[in-house]
């Protein structure tokens, strides 16, 4: 324990390796060992939870770590990474993650602005409105995926019971059996759990917009498309920013609804990276190739994360 | 955001690499210390075992009942029974993590008879052949499960396998061939409007259809491996796909359908055919303060063989085995003696509807109190396993995967058989070659 906050601070050597300096700077140096010493804890903790897992993940990718295949932890070179290119599942897996966030994030945050609008403008029983918007993102996701998968069930599901009663067509559908119709399930179970959280976020950045710009606006003759064009939407642009980060990295780990709804079938048509990773893991119980796909998500996760930094910090300095 | 210094950044990246080699040393001692070997606990101490096993309902209650009469003979065991997932790949999940943490309980484990070879070359279940198993005392199929590399690492609990069940007040007689079949339940449906299918199976995308298939015809035997693109196999895929896009006599509902789903629309009376397991049997046959528990198929249920060329049922069922690591290894190995004695399978069969995996329990005694034990002998007496590797979990998924694709329109039978052909094949000679 005590060899790390000497590690740590290389810093007390200098007050003897530079003599004459005086005081002041050891006193610094001091202070700083103090520190270190303080956050030490945190970070041997931090170190535990996350560098640790990641180290060892990183370590299996490059190893030959298949449980069912003893023996374990030959060195495998980049044959795990290899296998992401030539095995047939993760690459479609990779196209179907991005297909699926781009079409749930942009979904989701067109209904979510809508509802924060609305939600925005004052009219009567507005509180109970608001609340009763916000329940699906309370329930937990395996729940509300294993009602929606009980919905869609073509014989005893409300979806077709529904579309019976009213003489809709699709009445039979079969939906989680045919590639489109299971994603368009899949997306319809993420919506309904994740728009609120999008409409949260976005009515709080709303809520600080000061009113007298838009009275301004109208003074100057201004229509309701241009005072959202110009004024709503470059002001919302934050709380919009954030809650695309979080929507995006949500969706592209998108898993429970996957595991529950369809399994990645039929076939493996809705087969996704983080379910892919799973059934590496857990299943297969193959740790070299699924701490490949693992490093694969999280380099593709922060690829992600930089592009949308970007885009934060040239609106930062336009602003 | 705060930028840091340049050398603070150094320093704290500094302090990280430290804090990463304590970590990475604390890790490397608790690994190593693992490793030690224990001492066994011998048969007559007293002691407590851990029991990992399956079963809701009857079969979990039969285990209960077989457990006390095992602690009434050893009254210094005592036996802990962990409930597994009574979903199977889940429970296999829960097994292997016990396994791969290196733990010493569960002490004895249920498993499919199709993991032990998983688990065997693996190096987490024991090799029992030094205790002398009686091997020949077991039907020879499902013996075969336990064995591998010439050891015997599970003993046969009880015997399971696939078949096609029929309503006898719907059919007159057994069909011999999958058009008479198709044509039986067709005219079924015509003149029973109550019924809403024709022939139920399991046709989720999960292991429930890979018996399926091979239940209909499918060669997926150990020497079948190198080459599964058969017409054999072909035709099997193909009447899976035809039972519901062509002779409309299954829901496209099935593709979702679960051993449960199959279950259910069999005891409602929905349908003339059902493909299934034995306990349904037993389930059919049930009565409750005297009545019919399920009067729509109550003394109408017949049970036979699915009439594909070469009929053949897929082997299921569970075995027992000891945790390698396990330091009581002489106890569980006597509650894997009692189990599978005469006396506690005949209990457990009469109890849960279980067929016995000891020859021996098929004796009078059992048909008195559970007379359609002698009309399940036709299908027991064709069981197929599925290949003992232990790279099943890969070649199964594949095959689930292949099953769920054709079912569900996006490929043919005979495309999809010749595309996954070879990834079996290579999967198969990566669990041979080391």
């Amino acid at each position: 324990m005590t060899a790390s906050p000497q590690s740590v601070a290389p810093a007390g050597p200098p007050s003897g390796a530079r003599p004459g300096t005086g005081r002041p700077q050891s006193l610094l140096a001091r202070e700083r060992r103090f520190g270190y010493l303080l956050i030490a804890p945190l970070i041997i903790v931090l170190l535990l939870i996350t560098a640790y897992p990641l180290g060892y993940n990183i370590w299996n990718s490059f190893h030959h770590v298949d449980y069912l295949l003893p023996p374990l932890g030959s060195f495998a070179g980049l044959s795990n990474y290899s296998k992401l290119f030539t095995d047939h599942e993760f690459l479609p897996a990779l196209v179907h993650t991005l297909g699926f966030t781009a079409v749930s994030v942009t979904v989701e945050t067109v209904i979510g602005l809508s509802l924060a609008l609305a939600l925005n403008k004052p009219f009567r029983g507005r509180g109970i409105v608001r609340a009763a918007i916000f329940i699906p993102w309370a329930v937990p996701t395996v729940v509300s995926a294993e009602l929606w998968r009980t919905m869609f069930d073509p014989q005893q599901g409300f979806v077709n019971f529904i579309l019976t009663k009213l003489h809709l067509p699709l009445a039979s559908t079969t939906w989680l059996d045919s590639t489109w119709t299971a994603w368009a399930a899949i997306l319809i179970a993420d919506a309904w759990r994740n728009t609120p959280f999008v409409a949260i976020v976005l009515l709080a950045g709303l809520q600080v917009i000061p009113s007298d710009i838009y009275e301004a606006a109208r003074i100057d003759g201004a229509n309701a498309w241009q005072q959202f064009r110009r004024l709503t939407l470059p002001l919302l642009k934050p709380a919009l920013m954030v809650a695309l980060i979080f929507r995006t990295l949500q969706s592209f780990l998108i898993f429970d609804v996957v595991y529950i709804m369809t399994g990645g079938g039929p076939g493996t048509s809705t087969n996704v990276l983080a379910y892919l990773n799973y059934h590496a893991f857990f299943y297969l119980f193959d740790y070299g190739y699924g701490g490949a796909v693992s490093v694969a998500l999280v380099v593709v996760a922060l690829v992600i994360a930089t592009a949308y930094r970007r885009v934060f910090r040239t609106d930062e300095v336009m602003a | 955001m705060t930028v840091w210094p340049g050398r603070t950044r150094i320093r704290a990246f500094a302090a990280l690499t430290a804090g990463g080699l304590l970590v990475a040393g604390l890790a490397a001692c608790g690994s190593s210390t693992s490793t030690s070997t224990s001492s066994q606990v011998p048969l007559s101490a007293k002691q407590t075992i851990v029991f990992a096993t399956q079963g809701l309902g009857t079969e979990g209650q039969a285990t209960t009942n077989a457990v006390a009469a095992f602690e009434k003979l050893h009254p210094n065991i005592k036996v802990s029974i962990l409930s597994l997932s009574p979903t199977s790949d889940v429970a296999e999940q829960q097994l292997e993590h016990y396994f791969i943490a290196g733990s010493s309980t569960p002490d004895v484990v249920t498993t499919d008879v199709t993991w032990p070879a998983t688990f065997a070359r693996s190096g987490w279940i024991a090799d029992l052949s030094a205790k002398k198993p009686d091997t020949s005392s077991f039907f020879a199929g499902q013996m075969a499960t336990g064995e591998y590399n010439g050891g015997v690492y599970a003993i046969p609990w009880f015997i399971n396998a696939e078949g096609l069940y029929y309503r006898t007040d719907l059919v007159k007689t057994a069909p011999t061939s999958i058009s008479q079949l198709v044509s039986d339940a067709k005219s079924a449906l015509a003149t029973d409007k109550s019924l809403k299918e024709g022939l139920a199976f399991e046709g989720d995308e999960y292991e429930g259809s890979v018996t399926a298939w091979q239940s209909f015809g499918a060669q997926i035997g150990i020497s079948h491996l190198n080459n599964i693109d058969t017409p054999a196999n072909v035709a099997a895929l193909n009447f899976m796909y035809d039972a519901i896009h062509v002779y409309g006599i299954s829901p496209s509902a099935v593709t979702g359908w679960q051993e449960s789903n199959v279950q259910a629309a069999w005891l409602a009376g929905q349908t003339p055919f059902a493909l299934n397991w034995p306990y349904i049997y037993a389930l059919s046959e049930s009565t409750t303060n005297g009545k019919p528990t399920y009067p729509a198929v109550y003394g109408k249920t017949a049970w036979v063989p699915f009439p594909s060329p070469t009929p053949q049922s897929s082997l299921g069922g569970d075995d027992l085995a000891v945790n390698a690591k396990s330091t009581h290894q002489a106890a569980a190995y006597a509650l894997i003696q009692y189990l599978t004695s005469v006396t506690a399978q005949d209990a457990r069969a009469v109890f849960a509807g279980d067929p016995p995996s000891v020859q021996a329990a098929y004796n009078a005694g059992l048909y008195k109190a559970a007379p359609y034990f002698l009309n399940e002998k036709a299908v027991y007496s064709v069981v197929t396993p599925r290949p003992v590797t232990p790279v099943y979990p890969s070649i199964s998924s594949q095959l689930q995967a292949m099953i769920s694709s054709v079912l569900s329109g996006q490929s043919t039978a005979s495309a999809a058989l010749s595309s996954t052909g070879p990834t079996v094949q290579q999967l198969y000679a990566t669990g041979t070659s080391s």
